[in-house]
Order: structure tokens, then C-alpha cells, then sequence
């Protein structure tokens, strides 16, 4: 699904040049979920922009669901984007002005989805995370907790290959965070393949694969043995 | 995304942003009501000048000696006979009439009023297309024989005679023989402001003279057989006129077309002017329309990072900022537009003008403003499509 091949990225930042990422390489395959783990600064975030097609790297290879990425257009990327990938961020980036039902419709908006398909299909992916009685709320009249899941629900509406959560469960707290992972569990159960960056060793290990990076280079790629696993069902439905 | 749904994403945008919208389009409406509010006057009041102009009969001139100070001599006084020969000499005058005026009191057995007197013939009913109520005007045989008959316009026979029937009855005229009534004309209302025309009496010009001397008739009126052979009547009339006084040079003429170019000539000009004052404060409006958008565009990075992210190409955050600039511009427009014909009934209520509003000048109107919205969006717009999905998500 995902194929790096010594991926670079240099910051050029007048003074002097930051090199966020030194040549990684590393392959995910479909239906995997992967925690990406590593202190601050260490180019997590780097490499998600990069893998999420919203930043280009400054050298090296990359293939998403078997195509070469580098060098496209820039429309290119935004269909591949709309198409092949969903977006979880740390700051749930929803739009303000709009409701949980038009903020989970925008990736259908920009697919070309009709007005009906695209409400069908948004309050659709809104009950599976549990957010069918909050579709016409606001994200300031909504909880953290809920916010990010209209954001997960906005993730996954496209059918995405692959679902790219940075730090997701970073502002909210522990038991909201142990829910967004029951979400996240779910999918990977339905056959989602999930990358997620995480501070917290606990949540690293509801995943099944844990990538560990420091300054700029990927250090270890280990197998989770016994995944901490989260009864979904009361929070998915 | 089709150009439906860009105005839905623009209306969001509108609607989430109230005062700001309003007071961004502010200046378009503004702009635009002005605009409307003064062509709506300007139109209504050449409207109704010109209509005016057009009652008082069409191809309508007037022949009158042109006497320098100090320079009257009889012989340049309309006599029969000029009529008579500029009709059979001229095909381009269809209807001349001789035009004298006096003023005296008339009185029924009922009443008695002041009223202006012309003496003219026949001709003149045509001319002036009057309009009968009762009864008839004078025709040539009266003219020919100087029949002591009377025409009152209907005010006048109110006044004089109530509710009487006038026609058939007699009336005395101050200072001459007692006439006839034959009949009642319609009276023209002047719409325009501080302008009644006062009651009138008209008699054949041979009754006033006493036969076919005439003497001191001092203005020919006619109507020509088209609208463009008005300049060929006036001119032959003339010519012919001073040949037979032997008075080149010495008359003058006035027609109806040349008082209309008058009036389009001054409400053109008007609305040069006021086109000019419109002009800028639109351009204003519109740059107040660019800075916002402007504003909003930064102020909406992080949103733009965020569609990006989602999937939208350059092209869909152009549109949407650029629709959303239009769509803007033309709720300022449909709103200036409203306003502005709000502010002309009123004024017209006041100097008691009729409005008027063309469709195409709403429609313009419109059209102009969204055009503002297409011109002063495009920048800001552009400026938002380009931004990199990186850097704008990570806009604060
Ligand atoms: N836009 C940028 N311009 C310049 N340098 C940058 C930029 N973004 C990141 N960097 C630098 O690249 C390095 C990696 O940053 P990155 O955001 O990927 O770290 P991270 O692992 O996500 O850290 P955190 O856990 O704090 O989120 C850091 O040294 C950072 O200062
Ligand atoms: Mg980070």
C-alpha cells in the first residue's frame, strides 16, 4: 500500500537548513495498523505530510497503492488525496461554520458526489462513529471527543486506502482518547489500514506494528505481540 | 462541483460571516442605489417631459416674425393669404393655423369666469389633436363666414355653466358680440410641477377680426406630414413667408424635435455626470470588496488548508473564493437596487414625478455588480487558490 524508498526532507528555513527526514525506508501493506512513535521533532509529522501527499519530500521514492507520487501535479495530488487517503489531525480541523453532517460531506463535494448521495453517505459514516444524533451540530457545540469523530467520520467517508492520524488523541483526554482508539480498532478490523502517530506508549499499542523514530531516521520496527484490544461495540455501535 | 454548488458553498460563507458581508457590500449598495435612485428620477421626469412635449401635438412648429429691438413693422404680420399659399405651395406642412391671443371675461346666464381667448381656425384641431367632449370645433366654414362661435375647454364650461349642457347656449365675451357655444374640449393637465395652464376659450380667428383682415397675428402654428419633414415645413414656410413681405431673414421658427433634443440634451449630460459619480463610488465599492476578501483569505487559510487536504484543486478555491466575491457583490446589488427604488418614490412622492426603473436597468444594474464581484474577486481569489495544503494547514 505504502512504499518509501530513502526518503528526504529539508527544511529551508533562511538561517540554516533542517533536515526533518534522512533517508527513510519503510512499507506498509493494506490492512495494516501502524503506530508511529518517536520524541518531539524527530520528523513524525514530516513523514505523515509527506506520505499524506500534503508536503513533497525533498528526495527519494514514493509509491501509494502502486503509483509513483513524486512529480505529479498538484491536482493530482488533491484527487489522489480525495481519493486514497483520509485525514485525521491532532486538531480535528474541521470547518467552523459548517455542521457535522457538511463537514463529513467535503471530501463527496470535492469527488463529485450528488447533494443526496453525499447526505446519505455523511450521516451514514456519522452513525458509525456514533454521532447520528449530533449531525447538525456545529464543531463549538460539540465535545472534543465528538469533534474528532466527526473528523474520523469525515476520514473514512471517501472509502480512503489508507486513513493517516496524526497524534489524534493528543487533546483529549484518556478515556475520550481509549474511545477514538475503539473507533480506530474497529476500522482496521473492517480491513482499514490505518498510520497513527502517538506520543503515549499506551495507545501505540492498540496498533499492531510500532515504527520508532529519532532525529529524522527510523530506529526500530517491531511487532505489537498482544495488541491492548478495546470492546468497540458500545462506542461504535 | 457544478456552479450551483459553488453558490451554495458561497451563501455558507456569506452566512457565517454576517456583519462582515454586510458591511463589505455596503459600499456596492450604496453605489448601486444612488445609480438606480437617480436614473429612476432622471427617466421619470424626461418620461414625463417628454410626454408632455408629445400631448401638446406631434410634427408640432411655429413660425413668428423675428423682430429686432426697435424694428416692428406691420408687414410682417401673417395675413389669409400666406396660409393659404404656403398650405398649396408646401406638401411638407399638412395643417397651418394662425394663432392670436386676448383675454376677457365670459359669462352665461349662469356664471362668469376670466379666460384666455385664441382666436385660430379650423386647422387647429387637428394640430393641437384636440380632443372633443362635446359637440365640435369650429371648422372652414365657420372660419369662411366668421361665425360668432365659441369652444370652451371643459374647466372653463364647468365654471360658467355648471352642470349645464353649454353646447347650444350663449355666452357674452367682454368687450364684443355674444357667440355660440359649439363645444367642449378636453383640457390638457400640465404634470408637470407649478405649471396650470389657465382656462381657455377659442373662437375663429374671423369672428375676432371681424372678416379676413386680419391684423398684429404674430405666430403661425402647423404640423408637418412627418416626423422628418418638420425642418423641410419650417424652412419652406419661412422662405415663402419672406418673399412675400420682402423680409429675408425675418422669421423665425421653434418646433417640438428641437425642444426634445433640448431635453435629451440636458438629461444626457445628467447622466454623464451622475454615471461618473456612480463609477467611483462603485470602483470604491469594489476595492472595499477586494481588501475583504482579501482579509478573508488570510483569516481563512487554515480552512483553505483544510479543503486542499480534502481534496479540492486550485480550481475549486478560486471559484469558491471568486463566487463567493459575486455572489457578495450581487446581494449588494439586488440590495442597492431595492433601495434605490425605495429612495426614488420617495423623492418622486415629494416633487410629485412618476419613478421609473427600467428592467434593463435593474437587470444592468445587477449585471454590473456581479461584474465588480468577478473584477475585484479574481486577486484575492487567486492569491487563495495558490497557497501550498502544507502551509496552509499550518496557519494558526
Ligand atoms: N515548516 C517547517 N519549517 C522548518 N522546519 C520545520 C518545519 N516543520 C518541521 N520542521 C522541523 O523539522 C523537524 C521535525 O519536525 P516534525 O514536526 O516532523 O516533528 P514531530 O516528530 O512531529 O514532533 P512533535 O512530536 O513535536 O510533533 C523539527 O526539527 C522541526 O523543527
Ligand atoms: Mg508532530
Amino acid at each position: 500500500m505504502i512504499e518509501v524508498n530513502n526518503l528526504r526532507k529539508v527544511y529551508n528555513t533562511g538561517a540554516a537548513a533542517v533536515e526533518a527526514l534522512k533517508g527513510i525506508t519503510l512499507s506498509i501493506k493494506q490492512g495494516e495498523f501502524v503506530a508511529i512513535m518517536g520524541p518531539s521533532g524527530s520528523g513524525k509529522s514530516t513523514l505523515m505530510n509527506v506520505l499524506g501527499l500534503l508536503d513533497t519530500p525533498t528526495a527519494g521514492s514514493y509509491r501509494l497503492d502502486n503509483e509513483e507520487v513524486s512529480g505529479l501535479s498538484k491536482d493530482r495530488l488533491a484527487v489522489l488525496r480525495n481519493k486514497k487517503l483520509g485525514f485525521v489531525f491532532q486538531a480535528f480541523n474541521l470547518i467552523p461554520g459548517l455542521t457535522a453532517v457538511k463537514n463529513v460531506e467535503l471530501p463527496m463535494l470535492y469527488a463529485g458526489l450528488k447533494p443526496d448521495e453525499r447526505r446519505r453517505k455523511a450521516v451514514a459514516a456519522l452513525e458509525r462513529v456514533g454521532l447520528g444524533e449530533r449531525l447538525n451540530h456545529r464543531p463549538n457545540e460539540l465535545s472534543g471527543g465528538q469533534n474528532q469523530r466527526v473528523a474520523i467520520a469525515r476520514a473514512i467517508v471517501n472509502n480512503p486506502a489508507v486513513i493517516m492520524a496524526d497524534e489524534p488523541t493528543g487533546a483529549l483526554d484518556t478515556r475520550t482518547g481509549e474511545e477514538i482508539m475503539a473507533i480506530f480498532q474497529q476500522l482496521h478490523r473492517e480491513g482499514a489500514t490505518i498510520v497513527l502517530v502517538t506520543h503515549e506508549p499506551e495507545i501505540a499499542r492498540h496498533a499492531q506494528r510500532i515504527l520508532r523514530f529519532k532525529d529524522g531516521l527510523l530506529i526500530s520496527d517491531e511487532t505489537v505481540e498482544n495488541p491492548i484490544s478495546v470492546a468497540g461495540k458500545e462506542v461504535v455501535g | 462541483m457544478n456552479l450551483k454548488e459553488f453558490i451554495l458553498v458561497a451563501l455558507e460563507g456569506v452566512r457565517n460571516n454576517k456583519l462582515r458581508s454586510f458591511l463589505t457590500t455596503l459600499g456596492i449598495v450604496i453605489g448601486i442605489a444612488a445609480v438606480i435612485a437617480v436614473i429612476a428620477i432622471g427617466q421619470g421626469g424626461q418620461a414625463m417631459i417628454i410626454s408632455e412635449l408629445e400631448a401638446f401635438g406631434s410634427n408640432i412648429f411655429q413660425i413668428y416674425p423675428d423682430y429686432k429691438e426697435g424694428e416692428y413693422t406691420n408687414p410682417r404680420d401673417f395675413t389669409k393669404e400666406d396660409i393659404t399659399i404656403i398650405k398649396k405651395l408646401s406638401p411638407e406642412v399638412k395643417y397651418l393655423a394662425p394663432m392670436k391671443f386676448t383675454r376677457g371675461e365670459i359669462r352665461s346666464a349662469v356664471g362668469k369666469k376670466n379666460a384666455r381667448i385664441i382666436a385660430t381656425t379650423a386647422d387647429y384641431e387637428q394640430i393641437r389633436n384636440v380632443e372633443i367632449l362635446r359637440g365640435r370645433f369650429f371648422n372652414a366654414e365657420d372660419d369662411a363666414v366668421g361665425r360668432r362661435v365659441i369652444v370652451l375647454d371643459e374647466e372653463l364650461a364647468n365654471e360658467i355653466f355648471g352642470s349645464e349642457n353649454p353646447v347650444g347656449q350663449r355666452v357674452m365675451i367682454e368687450g364684443r358680440d355674444p357667440a355660440l357655444v359649439i363645444g367642449v374640449i378636453k383640457k390638457r393637465e400640465s404634470q408637470l410641477p407649478g405649471m396650470q395652464p389657465d382656462r381657455r376659450a377659442y373662437i375663429p380667428i374671423s369672428f375676432l377680426e371681424g372678416g379676413n383682415q386680419w391684423q398684429y397675428v404674430h405666430v403661425l402654428i402647423g404640423s408637418a406630414a412627418g416626423k422628418d419633414v418638420v425642418y423641410k415645413a419650417m424652412e419652406r414656410t419661412k422662405l415663402i413667408l419672406e418673399r412675400r413681405h420682402n423680409a429675408p431673414g425675418h422669421y423665425a421658427s421653434y418646433s417640438m424635435e428641437q425642444e426634445m433634443e433640448a431635453v435629451n440634451k440636458v438629461t444626457g449630460i445628467m447622466r454623464l455626470i451622475i454615471s461618473c459619480i456612480a463609477g467611483i463610488s462603485l470602483l470604491v465599492g469594489g476595492i472595499g470588496v477586494m481588501n475583504i476578501m482579501l482579509v478573508s483569505v488570510t483569516e481563512r487559510t487554515r480552512e483553505i488548508g483544510i479543503r486542499m487536504a480534502l481534496g479540492a484543486k486550485r480550481k475549486d478555491i478560486l471559484m469558491q473564493f471568486l463566487i463567493e466575491a459575486v455572489v457578495l457583490c450581487s446581494i449588494g446589488g439586488i440590495t442597492g437596487i431595492l433601495l434605490g427604488y425605495g429612495g426614488a418614490m420617495i423623492v418622486s412622492h415629494f416633487l410629485k414625478l412618476p419613478p421609473l426603473v427600467s428592467w434593463w436597468t435593474a437587470l444592468g444594474a445587477f449585471l454590473f455588480s456581479a461584474v465588480i464581484g468577478v473584477f475585484f474577486g479574481i486577486y484575492p481569489a487567486n492569491k487563495a487558490s495558490k497557497l501550498d495544503p502544507i502551509v496552509a494547514l499550518r496557519r494558526e
